[in-house]
């Protein structure tokens, strides 16, 4: 309640599309691809959250993969459409759809490459 | 005041004049000969704007004004490609069952656009030289087809039909009533007596039957009507397609019709006399038709919720109930 005052973060360790490392702190309650388009990590995520655009698309650490929520329809659908511009693996996740809470401190991902 | 009559004493302040949501239902909105191939208009029924527009193939669509991309009005600067509408604004295309068809430049379609249409689009039926569209408060697909109307799919043997158009300012149900409230025929119109009535309900049709065929009525929902007026084997037909514009005014349009007889003949004199007679007042006739004195009580009248019927005033109640099924899904009820 109110958590906006006094955000909790999680850790996150993000692969950059050149393979640069940065570990950054993710607000509890907040998609993550809003830390990795405000943290300048290259993620548009130009729709806003609402899986129409793709821009987001992340790789998971295998780790990873089985802890986050289940992907939903219309994410598992954008993740589909992107498969046919760029390459799109089983621990491809849309990071807006990633809400980060104190479970996923530490958690990896790759940012994924430009349609 | 007991119970019962408790609503008696509310009046001006406490009445509303159309308390009532757009019901569903097919309903007219423009002659065909107003729509050319590859025009867009905006038009304003059911109480909201709402784009027209013809397709190169001669197809139709009525859709919300608003592209679902960014808001832009189509109806001011939107263009049909094939028989679709383009947006002006990013060239966003969408068919006339408001499928997005194109999105010139994304590298990737939004997955939404292959799953569902996402402009909301109302399904036409085009037909008699009439564009009718289904209109549901929840967008649900339509729950009843249009009839078949052979006076007005025989033009070899019908005559060309004669149109009239009227304004009324009330709901498209206070309109209706005057269909089952028979007594008023005796009062207001001036007929010699209140008409014998048969009738029946069975939604989304109503059938009447006056003065043991002189007058039977079908209404097909509340947007279409169809009377036949016979008179010593003669019979004129009227189809009444009343628009709601808003949800205090409506457009009353009909279309009159019967049988070609050579000019001259007897038989061609009571036609012409029958659908003279279902507009205004006749030759030789004393009672009024809708025209003279409707108006004056559809414009100015409140809507009794309970209303105080007596022993002769024809199936109020009934109707009531049987239109308000038209109003599902909107919230609103009796």
């Amino acid at each position: 309640m109110f958590s906006i005052w006094r955000l909790e973060m999680a850790k996150v360790k993000i692969k950059d599309r050149d393979g640069g490392e940065h570990t950054l702190e993710a607000p509890n309650g907040v998609p993550l691809m809003e830390t990795l388009r405000d943290e300048d990590m290259d993620v548009e995520g130009t729709c806003g959250g609402i899986c129409s655009c793709g821009t987001c698309h992340v790789y998971v650490d295998a780790a990873w993969v089985d802890r986050l929520a289940a992907k939903g329809e219309d994410e598992e659908m954008m993740l589909e459409a992107i498969g046919e511009v760029v390459e799109v693996r089983p621990n491809s996740r849309l990071s807006c759809q990633i809400e980060m809470n104190d479970e996923l401190e530490g958690l990896v991902v790759e940012v994924g490459p430009v349609a | 005041m007991s119970d019962s009559h408790a609503n008696l004493n509310k009046g001006a302040k406490d009445l509303a004049r159309c308390p009532f949501p757009i019901p569903m239902g097919w309903f007219f909105v423009d002659y065909s000969e107003n729509l050319a191939k590859e025009e867009v208009r905006n038009v304003n029924v059911l109480d909201q704007e709402w784009i027209l527009f013809r397709g190169e193939s001669g197809k139709v669509g009525m859709t919300d004004p608003y592209c679902p991309h960014l808001g832009a009005h189509m109806g001011h600067g939107g263009k049909v490609c094939g028989d679709n509408i383009r947006c002006p604004f990013h060239h966003w295309q969408y068919d006339a069952e408001g499928w997005n068809k194109d999105i010139p430049y994304g590298k990737v379609t939004p997955p939404i656009c292959k799953k569902q249409p996402i402009l909301r689009a109302l399904p036409v039926d085009e037909r008699w030289g009439m564009i009718f569209c289904w209109y549901h408060p929840n967008g649900d697909e339509p729950k009843w087809e249009l009839p078949s109307i052979p006076e007005l799919e025989d033009a070899e043997n019908y005559v060309k039909p004669h149109r009239g158009e009227w304004t009324a300012a009330t709901a498209i149900q206070e309109i209706a009533e005057n269909g089952v409230d028979f007594a008023h025929l005796r009062f207001l119109h001036g007929e010699k007596e209140i008409p014998h009535a048969e009738y029946s309900f069975d939604w989304p049709y109503y059938n009447v039957d006056m003065n043991h065929g002189h007058i039977v009525g079908k209404m097909f929902g509340p947007g279409l009507n169809v009377y036949k007026f016979s008179h010593e084997g003669v019979t004129a037909t009227m189809v009444n397609y009343t628009q709601p514009v808003d949800r205090e005014n409506s457009v009353i349009r009909m279309s009159f019709t019967h049988k070609k007889y050579e000019e001259g003949t007897k038989e061609a004199m009571i036609a012409q006399h029958l659908v003279q007679h279902m507009v205004g007042s006749a030759d030789g006739e004393d009672s009024a038709g809708f025209e003279e004195v409707d108006f004056i009580v559809w414009n100015n009248k409140k809507y009794r919720p309970n209303p105080l019927l007596c022993d002769g005033d024809g199936p109020i109640v009934q109707y009531r109930k049987f239109f308000s099924k038209f109003y599902e899904g909107s919230g609103y009820s009796e």
